[in-house]
Parts: structure tokens; C-alpha cells; sequence
């Protein structure tokens, strides 16, 4: 048999294939660098969690500290979630003998079910992390928290949402923007976990009031390799 | 022009008789950084036991936590899903993601060690000795390996019982089991019951131990260890007591050391270290002067300013000889003139000095030698009138139950066939018992045995039952330290196998079993120390680890007069052992008795002398072994005894003629997956020398033969890797002594800087300094650190800590034999002088964090950059593995990561590998295969203090921050800190006269500093101080000493230095 060969005509159809190969591998790697930067994959990432706690409720409406519950934040490099103990504080069910606690709040709730199994049984309530860096990079909570660095400069609005959800891309461009120019990012020590502060405020003003507080507090933001990779 | 004579081929400093001689193997490393078929993983046989080693250890300590996410896990392109498990109620105090410190004493190779263990979220992830205890300086080597057993899934998971096939089975059965067995043994069968322990130190397990004798009033009592020493008999012997000495360096002018090795394996070695230390610097007051006397070269014999080799066998001659000399010399006084003989002048000098310095001097007998050996030397102390002085006394603690049986004595109660159930407490008998006594045999001839230990051993597979011990990070319990104060051991974590400790287990037995551990130890303390018993007391015992004053007293001590020693010929050792070969067994630098085997870390712990990692070796001088006909790493047939066995020679210059010296602890069948585990078809590590080793030869053995078998072995030695070479094999000699600088006590004082000019450059200039970025103005904080060799005695202890603290990963034997080791921080030892008497020097070499730094400059990738506070950053994430930076660098410090040992470790089930991954520290990145690391100065604890200070609104203080390496070592020879913070010890240090930087010449201004090593040898023995001003190029390095000092301050001089050095380097 002779070989096959490609008829002709096939021919004319070639600069068309390149073309529409070109044309493809420009779409996919445009997808593909779109889909796969920090932007798309972090932002809006709102996982379900064992309960349904609404950060809108405590932190908004009842205007908990942020503390009361992540009290380790200005000690630790984690914000630790609490223990069950502290939702027990309002949260506890019936005790032993059946009675429950006069201020206990929503003592047969459903939803507040697996608070009250842990607090029985001693074992933990697994949480969904929400934001997450990989194991390469340690952020140091404590560090940002005792200079005048809100929560709400990565968090963002926790206190008016009911699922929390991430807002910021939490990539390494977006945290050397800020450790590159911090002013605007720095408030009174104390107003850290009033996420309100600065509403009422211009962008202008805040920088002028962070430029002072920075030479106050001698807040110079390192761009070591070291200071967040070890 | 060349400024290289002839005589100057034959290297001045040499690594190893490899490099001495110039062998094709040692061309082969210098030449190549990454040595031979590096891109291979290995193949053929090798590679088998390559898989097998990957277990246990080595997936312990490799990236088992990589920093790149798991693929399975991976959700789209998006992080895996991570789950936060809170506590349910977190325990006051306790901050996640905060470290916390607990004092806490494990007992380690025979020693009781008050240690600081640290604790991650719950997890053990460090030991640090406890620095508040008196005996306590910087960190043990093994007491820092402890941690890895800790997560070691070899270890011992439940009870195991054995009856012709292995039953798994839990505590609840055994103490069912043991009711039975009890039955038949109560009453007056209780005689039918033995009883076989290693030495005890905890007063709480004696108090068990009681209990057991109430239930089984006739049962036996045994102890035995398989190294023990003469101390206590030499004291009885002596003093009419069994007492423990204890040294104070520090105020010893004169110290003798006779083969017991004070700085290295000694009983009290950290407290020995750290007093030997202050008097090293001549800056801080006048210096000691250490004389050595040893038959194989210890770490105290690098730090001897005068060493003799005499071998082991004839120690008791060399020592009845100095007495004499020391009475003659009572009698009529110094001797003036210097005689002529070398050895002679060595020893009229050492018997000058201490006459000249009685009560400020200092003779110590090593624990082998025999015990009139040892009250001869107490006597020497006596006449000195060092008692009390240098060297005190306390009582040692009554911890045995009286009449305690050798194993002699158990093996002849065994064949009689009246034991029918022998129970025993750790150790490992039936590999390490005295040949002779054919303990095995008698083991068989029990009912029933019961063996309870953290491991499976030899011991363990023969018996009926084993019963796995817990950790000591796992335990309560208490000990009394060498110095006889009462130290506690406090759990970290609850056991995370079903293993009990010490006290439990003897209750159990007992028939009372105790639950709370703890209860049995406040008990001790109640009844011992009532001041501590209180509540507030106990904490504070809890706190500090041990009861503070609870020291035992000195007691007043005065030499039997009725002492009949003996007659001991005064010239015999002066011969040397002529034909005859004598055979030190002695703890092998990894595995002490056996025990610590399965310990990677330790396995691959380079020797301090021979640089071995991964086997024990029979070492001998360059002399005997020509007299054998042997070579480096030929195995050498050894029999003594009848018996023989081949073990692979390694030729130590230095070590004494005759005198062969092995390690023990190797050759282990039924260790576990790195130590060597039959079954699973893991060859053992090393060789078993226990077959030479009889009741009357444990220590040593003389009347041995000898000789060559002409088959070779590939030994794992590091010496010779990383060779810094400058231009090559001719000139390294001569080079050495620019990298390692040391010079006389004279000479320091009449040239104190004499280290900064042992090299001269011309005027350093960059290419790029003009450049604005390269303007680095290092206004914060400068970090730099500072080595002092004169403190330095190599013993790896820094090697251990930096292992521990940043998650560096062991490699196994064939890696580490082509130069793949991984170690942050290595210890070079140099020999200089004589190959028969030579001197060594040792010198710890990491990261030198150059402000100027040669591997930046040819990263592609920006992975290793420069910050503003002098640090010479390492970001494993950027890296791509390049090595050019490993190529570029000069110190040759940088590691690569060459296998991912995660993938293809399939023996171990998930929830092992799960085990495996607690060791790590979490505050330092679990490194990839295929990425570069190295040293950054533990920038972890760096910027944790960074934080905590400005979080507190406070200043770094001066010495807060300390390194890993630091921490560990026991003399102080590191220094870390802030450079431009003057009050800081490292700027000091910078400061110091004697402070130098290594390959200055180069400009890569290290922020490393070294100071040179100053030595205290005797007026007679010392090299002359070099004579300034008159040499030309071709006379560099004349004396004894070959350190090539050109130190001369005439100006001319110097620009004449500066032709000559630009001409030598093209």
C-alpha cells in the first residue's frame, strides 16, 4: 500500500489550524493565569462551617470585641478560634441534673447543638479555616494588632457578614503593598478592633493621622525574604 | 613567581591521612563540590537498604510536611481545606501557636540530665538542658537525640506475648496473666523469682522496687550494665567510702587529664566544658594548662595543650612512674633544666607544674582505669593537696536494693534451674552481656521471662512477655543527679503508645498498680523534702526541675593510710606494648551501649575525631596499622578470646601504638528500621564486637591478635567533604592555618593580633560598591556571631541542636558517603605537626552571612537575597534548585536536598507517617527535594523576639536572642547578636584582639568572626614565637606550629606583602 499522504486541499486549512492553535493556547493561558491568581481563587472563598455562627450578630448588632472570643491575638501569632468554653459562656445547655443556667442564650437551639456536644463530650468543634496562607508564610497576628493594624485591613466588614467570607486576595503582591506603604493602614493601637473607626474619616486624613502614628510608634514594615519566610 | 617551596608539599594541616597522602578519592572531593553521580539516586544493592533506611528517622526528618501542598488535596487551584480544631476548654494559660518550657530530667546513656523540653501546641519538639541546674552548661548531645525516639514508630506499641507465635495483647492481660504467675510464686517460692535491672537513680522506682521485694520476700536482685567504670571502688578503695568526685576546673591552674576524657564522655562534662572555658581566654586572666594523657585521641585531646599517647594497658605504669617523680620532686624541688628526650620533657614539665602549683592543680583518672590505678591518682591529688580544693566529694545515693547480684552471679543462679521467671528492666542482655557467661543459654532455661523496655530488642524477642516502657518526655518520675540533688521528671504529653513508665510497671508487679504516677513521686518528696511538699513548694519544684539545695553536702575526705598498692613497674609504659595489641571497647559516639541504635540523628552524628558517620570502626595509629599491613577502611581480623571478628580498620594518627579502640553499640540485629532489623531484612549498622568481650575483658582487652583481610569497606566519613580549597591540594596545607588561626599564649601576648594578620590582600575593592543599592546601610540591627576556637572541643553538641531546631533531615549512610550529608552547621577538625603525635583543632563552620555575599550574585531565581539587618536570606519557596549558589560559595555550607524521601517510604502506614511529622519545628519550613538550604542564624527565634519586643514597646536587650547552636554548646564558644549594639557579647567578641574573619581576603565580609585559638604550652615545649621582619615569601610557615603569621607592623613590610600576595593570586 502506498503511504498515506494528506490530499491537496488540505492544505489551505494549515495557517488556519496555527491560527486557531495560537488563538487557543493565548485563551487557555489567559484562563488559566486569570483563574489561578490570588484575586479569583482567594476572594469571595466562604466556606460552611459547623455552626452557623453570624460574626453580623456578635460583632455587629451586640458589638462584641473581636478579643472576647480570638483573645490570643495580641500575644500569639494565631487568632486562635476559641475554645468552646467561651460559646459556652452564653451558649451552655442543660446541665447534668437538667436545669439550665438562667442567662443561658438559645439553650435548645438547633443549630448550637454541636456547641453543646462539645462542651459535654470535651471534644473540639472542627471549624473550616477561611483564611489561609500556605505553610511557606508566617503572618504573626500579634505583630500587626500591636502597631495599629486593624482586623479590618484583611478581614474586612467581618462584623456586617453572616458567613464570613474572604475579601482581600491575601497574596504576597497585596501584602507588600501595604508593607511598602503603611501609613494609610495604621490607626490609635486601641481602635484596632473597632472596624467602624475611619468611615467618617478621608483617605487623606487617615494617611496624615497613620504617617504621625507610624513616627510615634517607629513603625518601619520590613520587606525582608525572612520576615515572612523562614 | 611562585612563593611555594618544596617543603611545603607536604601539607602543614591535614583533614585526614587521605589528604595527607593525597589519595585519588580525596582528589575526587576536592575537585567536586557535588561528588560523584550526583544526579543518580542510588543504585543496585544500596539502593535496598536506601528504601529500608527511609522509615523510622529519615521519614521523620525529611520534608513528610512539605512545603507545597499535597496533590491530592488540592482543590482546583485553590488551598486544600483545612480544619481549625479548638480546644473545648483550653487549659489556663495555654496560648495556641505559643511555645512553652517545661524542666523535666531524662535519664540518657547512663547519666541523669536535667533538661528544658519544649512544647508546640502540645508536642515535644525540643530538648535543651535546663540551664538553672549546677551541672548543667549548654546541652548533651544524646539528651538532645532523645526527642527523636519520642515519635520513633519502631518504638515499642503495645504488649506483645510471645508463645511460639507474637500476640498482640493489651496491659489488662498481662496484669491478669502476672495475677497467675504470682500465685506460683508467693511465699517462700517467691525464690524462684529474679529480678534484673540497669543502675537505678530514681528514689521512687527504689521505693517500687520494695514493694516488689514485700510481695516476693526471696525473689533475687541483679544490676548490671554493660559500661561501667572503677570510680566508686577506686574511692572506696581510697577514702573508705563510695564517694563521686566532683571537679572545679575553674580554679585549677594545672589540669592532668589520664584517659578520662573531662571534656567529652566525662560524668560531669558540661560542668567540666564551661569551668575548662573561662580560663581559655587570655584576655579574661591568666590560662590553664591542660595535659592529656590518653591511648586514643579524645575531644579533650584536641583541647590539650600537651598530649601523650600511652596505651591503656600501661596507664597504671605511667601513672605509678609520675607519682614517684611527684615524691622526688616534693623532696628536692623543680627540676631546672629541661632533660632532652621529648617524652621526658614532657612529663619533668607536667610534674614542674604541679609541684609549682599545689592546691590549684588538678589529676583526674578516667572511670576505666583500673582501681589502684585510680587511688594512686587520689593519692597524687592528696600530696598536691588538691582535696577539697580542686576536687570535692559527695556520698553517692543508696539507690540499689542492698545485695544486688552481678550478672555473673545471675547466670550461675539461672543453671542451677531455680528461676522460673526472670523479669528484666530495660538494658538488652543477651546482646551485651559477657560472652563468657553464655547468657542466652541460661535465659533459656527460665519458664517464663518478662521483658519490659521503650524497645523490641534481642532481649525482648526471646522473652515470654514484652512490655513497652514509656518515654521519658511521656513519664513522671524523679532521679538524683550526679551531684546527689533530687530532680523530677514531669510528662509533656500522655504516652502515645500503650506503654507504661518505670514505677507503674514495678507497681504492677507488686500487686498494687498505681494509676497516678505522679501521686508515687509526691510521696518521695513528702517523706524526703518536706519544705518542698507544700503546694507552692511543689510547683516550684515542677518550675525549676529539681529541688534547689538539695545537692548532696561535700563531705571532708582523708586517704587510707593502710593502702597496699602494690608494686607497678615506673618504666614499662615508656616500651609501649612493642609487639603485643591491646583493644579498648568504648561507647560508641552514636549508640552508647546499643541503646540509642535506631537514633538517626545520632547515626549520622559524624565522630568527633574520626568524622565516621553510620558504622564503628576499629581505630589504630599509622604505625601499628604498617606494622599490620593494613589500610584505611580494610577490615582488620581482631581475636581475642578465641573468638575474632572483622571490624573495618580506621587509621587515627595520635592514637597510642598497639592499642586498637571500638566503638560499642553496633552490629544491632533487632533494633528497628535504621539501626538494623534482621526480620526485615535491614542489615545491622556497623559490627557487634560483643563476642570479644568477657567478664574480665569489658573495658579492655589485651593479649589480642591482629591482622589484615585485604577486603575494603566504604566508610561514611565527612571529613573530607566540602573541601574549601584555594588553589588546590598543594597549597591547603598551608592554607589551613589561615582558616583555622591559632597561635602560643607568647605569642598572643607580645603580638595580641596576631590572627588579623596572618593574611595579608591588597586593598579589598568591590565592582560594585559605587552602586546606590549595594549601599547597605545596616542602621537597625546587624546580626553577627562569633566562634571562639580556644573554647571549642568539636563535640557536635551545636550539630544536634541546629538539627532539632530547623527540621534538617538525615540522608543514611550512602548518601553521607558521597558528600550529601545535610548538616547547617559542620564541625572541621584539623590535624597539624607530627602524623605520630599530631595536634588537632577544631572549628564549627556555618553560614558565615556575608554582607558581601558570592551566592546572591548568581541566583537566577532571587532565591537567597540580602536584608537590611545583614542577613543572607534563604527562600526555599523561590528556590529551583540551581546549586549554583552552592557552587559559589566559599565556606561551602550550603545543602541540597537530593531525594524526596516521603514518596517511596511504603512500609509505614499513614497514621505512622502522621506520627512522624510532630517532631517538626513549626516555625521553620519543612524544605522540598530539589531546594537549597543553609543557615540563616535561626532567623525563626530572631524575628519571634523582634515581634515580642515591639509588641511590649521595649528594646531587643543585648543578649536576649539566642541561637540554637548557642544554646547547646556548653563552653560558650558562640556568641550571637546585634553588632551595633555595643553592649551585646557578639560585638565584644568582634572587638576582641584575637577575633579574625575566615577568607576575609575574598571580600565577602563574613558576619561570622572567629577568634583564634590560644594555647598555654609549657616554656620548654613551646614553638618558638616566630621571628618577625626577616622572612621573604619563600620562608612562610617555619615552626612547629605552620601558621605562616607574617605579622609584621613595619609599613614597608606590608606594601611589600601586598606585591607578593597579588602576584600569588591571578
Amino acid at each position: 500500500m502506498d503511504r498515506f499522504l494528506f490530499p491537496k486541499w488540505v492544505n489551505k486549512f494549515v495557517p488556519l489550524a496555527i491560527g486557531v492553535a495560537l488563538v487557543g493556547a493565548a485563551y487557555g493561558g489567559t484562563v488559566l493565569f486569570v483563574t489561578s491568581s490570588p484575586e479569583i481563587l482567594n476572594r469571595g472563598y466562604r466556606p460552611e462551617q459547623p455552626v452557623p455562627f453570624s460574626h453580623k450578630l456578635h460583632a455587629g448588632r451586640l458589638k462584641m470585641d473581636c478579643r472576647y472570643c480570638h483573645n490570643t491575638v495580641e500575644k500569639s501569632s494565631h487568632a486562635a478560634v476559641p475554645p468552646t468554653a467561651t460559646c459556652g459562656n452564653c451558649h451552655s445547655g442543660a446541665d447534668a441534673s437538667g436545669a439550665t443556667p438562667y442567662a443561658s442564650v438559645r439553650a435548645t437551639s438547633v443549630a448550637l447543638a454541636p456547641v453543646r456536644e462539645s462542651l459535654a463530650t470535651g471534644e473540639s468543634i472542627d471549624w473550616t479555616r477561611v483564611h489561609n496562607l500556605p505553610d511557606f508564610v508566617f503572618f504573626n497576628h500579634s505583630a500587626h494588632v500591636t502597631r495599629g493594624v486593624s482586623c479590618v485591613e484583611c478581614h474586612g466588614r467581618v462584623d456586617k457578614m453572616d458567613v464570613v467570607q474572604v475579601v482581600e486576595p491575601i497574596s504576597m503582591s497585596w501584602c507588600l503593598e501595604c508593607h511598602r506603604n503603611p501609613d494609610s493602614s495604621i490607626r490609635p493601637v486601641d481602635e484596632v478592633t473597632n472596624l467602624e473607626w475611619g468611615t467618617d474619616m478621608s483617605e487623606e486624613e487617615k494617611r496624615v493621622l497613620g504617617k504621625q502614628l507610624s513616627e510615634e510608634l517607629n513603625i518601619h514594615p520590613s520587606t525582608n525574604c525572612s520576615t515572612c519566610h523562614r | 613567581m611562585s612563593s611555594i617551596k618544596p617543603q611545603n608539599d607536604k601539607p602543614k594541616y591535614w583533614r585526614s591521612l587521605d589528604q595527607l597522602e593525597g589519595t585519588p578519592e580525596f582528589e575526587q572531593f576536592l575537585k567536586r563540590e557535588f561528588p560523584e553521580a550526583v544526579e543518580e539516586a542510588p543504585t543496585g544493592l544500596p539502593r535496598r537498604r536506601w528504601m529500608q533506611l527511609m522509615g523510622a528517622s529519615l521519614a521523620l526528618a525529611t520534608g513528610a510536611a512539605g512545603c507545597r501542598y499535597p496533590e491530592e488535596e488540592v482543590v482546583g487551584f485553590r488551598y486544600p481545606e483545612e480544619e481549625i480544631a479548638p480546644f473545648s476548654r483550653r487549659p489556663e494559660g495555654r496560648i495556641p501557636g505559643k511555645p512553652e518550657k517545661f524542666a523535666t530530667t531524662l535519664t540518657v546513656a547512663g547519666q541523669v540530665c536535667p533538661v528544658v523540653a519544649t512544647s508546640y501546641d502540645g508536642r515535644p519538639i525540643k530538648i535543651d538542658g535546663n540551664q538553672m541546674h549546677s551541672l548543667v552548661f549548654g546541652a548533651d548531645t544524646y539528651a538532645q537525640a532523645m526527642l527523636l525516639p519520642l515519635y520513633d514508630p519502631d518504638r515499642s506499641q503495645h504488649p506483645v506475648f510471645r508463645d511460639g507465635q507474637d500476640l498482640s495483647r493489651n496491659w489488662d492481660e498481662f496484669t491478669v496473666w502476672w495475677k497467675e504467675e504470682s500465685k506460683k510464686l508467693e511465699g517462700g517460692n517467691s525464690s524462684k523469682l529474679a529480678i534484673l535491672h540497669e543502675t537505678n537513680s530514681s528514689p521512687s522506682v527504689l521505693a517500687q522496687m520494695n514493694e516488689v521485694a514485700r510481695k516476693f520476700p526471696q525473689a533475687k536482685w541483679y544490676s548490671y550494665d554493660s559500661i561501667s567504670g572503677n570510680t566508686t571502688a577506686g574511692t572506696e578503695m581510697a577514702f573508705g567510702k563510695k564517694l563521686r568526685p566532683l571537679l572545679n576546673l575553674e580554679s585549677a591552674d594545672i589540669i592532668v587529664d589520664i584517659s578520662s576524657d573531662l571534656l567529652g564522655s566525662h560524668a560531669t562534662q558540661g560542668k567540666n566544658n564551661s569551668e575548662f572555658a573561662k580560663r581559655r581566654t587570655p584576655e579574661n586572666g591568666p590560662m590553664n594548662r591542660l595535659y592529656v594523657v590518653e591511648s586514643r585521641f579524645s575531644p579533650t585531646g584536641t583541647s590539650a595543650d600537651h598530649r601523650l599517647a600511652v596505651a591503656a594497658s600501661q596507664m597504671a605504669s605511667f601513672v605509678a612512674e609520675l607519682e614517684a617523680k611527684i615524691d622526688a620532686a616534693l623532696e628536692a624541688g623543680e627540676t631546672k633544666e629541661a632533660p632532652t628526650e621529648k617524652v621526658d620533657i614532657l612529663v619533668t614539665a607536667m610534674v614542674n607544674d604541679l609541684i609549682t602549683h599545689k592546691g590549684k592543680s588538678v589529676v583526674v583518672g578516667g572511670e576505666t582505669l583500673d582501681v589502684e590505678t585510680q587511688v594512686r591518682i587520689w593519692r597524687i591529688n592528696n600530696k598536691l593537696e588538691n582535696l577539697g580544693k580542686t576536687v570535692t566529694f559527695v556520698e553517692e545515693p543508696q539507690l540499689a536494693r542492698d545485695n544486688a547480684g552481678s550478672i555473673q552471679d545471675l547466670v550461675a543462679e539461672l543453671n542451677t534451674g531455680n528461676v522460673h521467671t526472670l523479669i528484666v528492666l530495660g538494658g538488652n542482655p543477651i546482646y551485651d552481656a559477657p560472652v563468657d557467661t553464655d547468657f542466652a543459654a541460661a535465659f533459656d532455661k527460665t519458664r517464663a521471662q518478662i521483658f519490659f523496655g521503650e524497645y523490641e530488642n534481642e532481649t525482648s524477642k526471646l522473652s515470654t512477655w514484652h512490655l513497652p516502657a514509656s518515654h521519658g518526655l511521656e513519664q513522671w518520675g524523679d532521679a538524683i543527679a550526679y551531684d546527689g540533688s533530687y530532680c523530677v521528671t514531669q510528662p509533656l504529653l500522655d504516652p502515645i503508645f500503650k506503654s507504661k513508665d518505670p514505677i507503674q510497671f514495678l507497681s504492677i508487679l507488686a500487686g498494687t498498680p498505681i494509676t497516678e504516677t505522679l501521686e508515687a513521686v509526691k510521696q518521695t518528696v513528702a517523706t524526703t523534702f518536706t519544705s518542698s511538699a507544700s503546694e507552692a513548694g511543689w510547683m516550684k519544684v515542677l518550675h525549676d526541675g529539681f529541688i534547689a539545695d538539695s545537692a548532696a553536702e561535700a563531705v571532708s575526705v582523708s586517704i587510707s593510710d593502710s593502702l597496699n598498692l602494690g608494686d607497678v613497674s615506673t618504666t614499662a609504659w615508656r616500651g609501649g606494648l612493642e609487639n603485643a595489641f591491646e583493644l579498648i571497647f568504648h561507647p560508641g559516639s552514636a549508640t552508647y551501649d546499643g541503646r540509642y541504635a535506631n537514633n538517626g540523628w545520632l547515626q549520622e552524628l559524624p565522630e568527633p575525631i574520626t568524622k565516621v558517620t553510620w558504622d564503628n570502626v576499629v581505630t589504630l595509629s599509622p604505625k601499628t596499622a604498617k606494622e599490620i599491613g593494613v589500610g584505611q577502611g580494610e577490615f582488620l581480623a581482631i581475636t581475642a578470646n578465641g573468638k575474632t571478628i572483622e571490624v573495618p580498620a580506621y587509621i587515627q594518627p595520635g592514637q597510642a601504638h598497639g592499642t586498637l579502640a571500638v566503638g560499642l553499640g553496633y552490629g544491632r540485629k533487632m533494633a528497628g528500621h535504621v539501626g538494623g532489623f534482621e526480620e526485615n531484612g535491614v542489615d545491622p549498622v556497623g559490627v557487634d564486637v560483643g563476642p570479644l568481650r568477657t567478664s574480665q575483658t569489658m573495658l579492655l582487652a589485651t593479649e589480642v591478635e591482629a591482622k589484615g583481610t585485604g577486603k575494603q569497606f566504604t566508610l561514611a566519613t565527612t571529613q573530607d567533604h566540602f573541601a574549601i580549597d584555594l588553589l588546590g591540594m598543594r597549597e591547603i596545607g598551608r592554607r589551613v592555618g589561615e582558616l583555622v588561626r591559632e597561635g602560643t599564649l607568647e605569642e598572643y601576648e607580645t603580638h595580641p593580633d596576631f590572627a588579623k594578620h596572618v593574611v595579608h590582600h591588597p586593598p579589598l575593592t568591590s565592582l560594585w560598591e559605587d552602586q546606590e543599592w549595594m549601599k547597605e546601610s545596616y542602621d537597625g540591627h546587624a546580626w553577627g556571631m562569633s566562634i571562639d576556637l580556644s573554647k571549642c572541643t568539636g563535640c557536635n553538641a551545636c550539630t544536634i541542636a541546629c538539627q532539632s531546631e530547623n527540621n534538617v533531615p538525615i540522608v543514611g549512610k550512602e548518601a553521607v558517603s558521597v558528600g550529601r550529608e545535610m548538616h547547617w552547621i559542620r564541625v572541621d577538625r584539623y590535624f597539624s605537626g607530627d602524623m605520630e603525635d599530631p595536634k588537632a583543632v577544631t572549628q564549627p563552620v556555618t553560614c558565615q552571612q556575608c554582607e558581601t555575599a558570592p551566592c546572591e550574585s548568581v541566583c537566577p531565581v532571587a532565591a537567597t537575597v540580602h536584608t537590611n539587618e545583614g542577613l543572607n536570606d534563604m527562600v526555599y519557596n523561590r528556590c529551583i534548585g540551581t546549586r549554583y549558589c552552592g557552587n559559589n560559595c566559599p565556606y561551602k555550607v550550603r545543602r541540597f536536598n537530593y531525594l524526596d524521601w516521603r514518596a517511596s517510604d511504603d512500609r509505614f502506614d499513614a497514621a505512622n507517617k502522621e506520627l512522624a511529622k510532630l517532631i517538626f519545628n513549626p516555625e521553620v519550613t519543612v524544605r522540598n527535594r530539589g531546594v537549597m538550604e543553609k543557615c540563616t542564624y535561626c532567623v525563626q527565634r530572631i524575628q519571634n523576639t523582634k515581634i515580642e519586643a515591639r509588641a511590649e514597646r521595649r528594646a531587643i536587650g543585648a543578649n536576649e536572642i539566642k541561637v540554637a547552636c548557642q544554646e547547646a554548646c556548653s563552653s560558650q564558644a558562640i556568641e550571637f547578636g546585634d553588632l551595633n549594639n555595643p553592649e551585646s557579647n557578639v560585638a565584644k567578641a568582634h572587638a576582641n584582639q584575637r577575633a579574625y574573619a575566615m577568607l576575609a581576603e575574598l571580600n565577602t565580609k563574613p558576619r561570622t568572626r572567629y577568634l583564634a585559638r590560644i594555647t598555654n604550652p609549657h616554656p620548654w615545649l613551646a614553638p618558638e614565637v616566630p621571628d618577625h621582619g626577616h622572612h621573604g615569601p619563600g620562608e612562610e610557615g617555619h615552626g612547629e606550629h605552620g601558621d605562616d603569621h607574617s605579622h609584621d607592623h613595619a609599613e614597608g613590610e606590608h606594601a611589600e606583602h601586598k606585591e607578593e600576595a597579588k602576584e600569588e593570586k591571578p
